[in-house]
């Protein structure tokens, strides 16, 4: 499935840092929010 | 941060590691926002998540600017793609954000240019060819 504006988001789950700590996030556990999924090159650079 | 009070869940990401991630924000990002980014920082290893949301760049292998607004029932409302040169602007992100808001409560649109505060437009047969006399911006 791939992403399209009127469609379901494709779910996935990865693993992330956050507040300092390591943790598997899955988008979908988000549901019920508004959500935004910001696409980013690379750390160190500007977003 | 406004994105957080306006309620909504961001969610980073780039191809870049979670440990990776830690070098950044320990070295750059927690002294740049106060108490550390509120968001997660997710690692889209290899670009697997990028290629489903066609943002992954398989030259670069990198994904490139890419930024999805989804509502509460999990669809895609809005997506952005810059490519690697230019940066955003989160104003327009904050707009949009407030935009759909609106037109979830009201039932309105909203046309071009609308911004916070201003009135939406109901859609009906009458409005039909008379949208000049409905919106000026």
């Amino acid at each position: 499935m791939l992403a399209r504006v009127g469609k379901a988001a494709p779910d996935f789950e990865a693993n992330a840092f956050m507040k300092g700590d390591f943790e598997k996030v899955k988008l979908s556990d988000y549901k019920g929010k508004w959500i935004v999924l910001w696409f980013y090159p690379g750390d160190f650079t500007f977003v | 941060m406004e994105l957080k009070a306006l309620d909504v869940e961001v969610l980073a990401i780039s191809t870049d590691s979670q440990f990776v991630h830690q070098a950044w924000h320990e070295a750059e990002l927690s002294k740049m926002v106060q108490g550390g980014i509120p968001f997660p920082m997710v690692s889209d290893a290899g670009g697997r998540i990028g290629q489903v949301y066609g943002v992954y760049d398989p030259d670069e292998c990198v994904d490139i600017r890419g930024r999805f607004i989804i509502d509460p029932d999990f669809n895609i409302r809005s997506m952005e793609i810059l490519s690697l040169d230019v940066g955003r602007n989160p104003l327009e992100l904050i707009r949009q954000i407030k935009a759909y808001r609106y037109v979830c409560s009201t039932g309105e649109v909203t046309p071009s240019g609308w911004q916070p505060g201003q009135s939406g437009l109901k859609t009906s047969a009458e409005l039909v060819g008379k949208v000049y006399q409905a919106w000026k911006p």
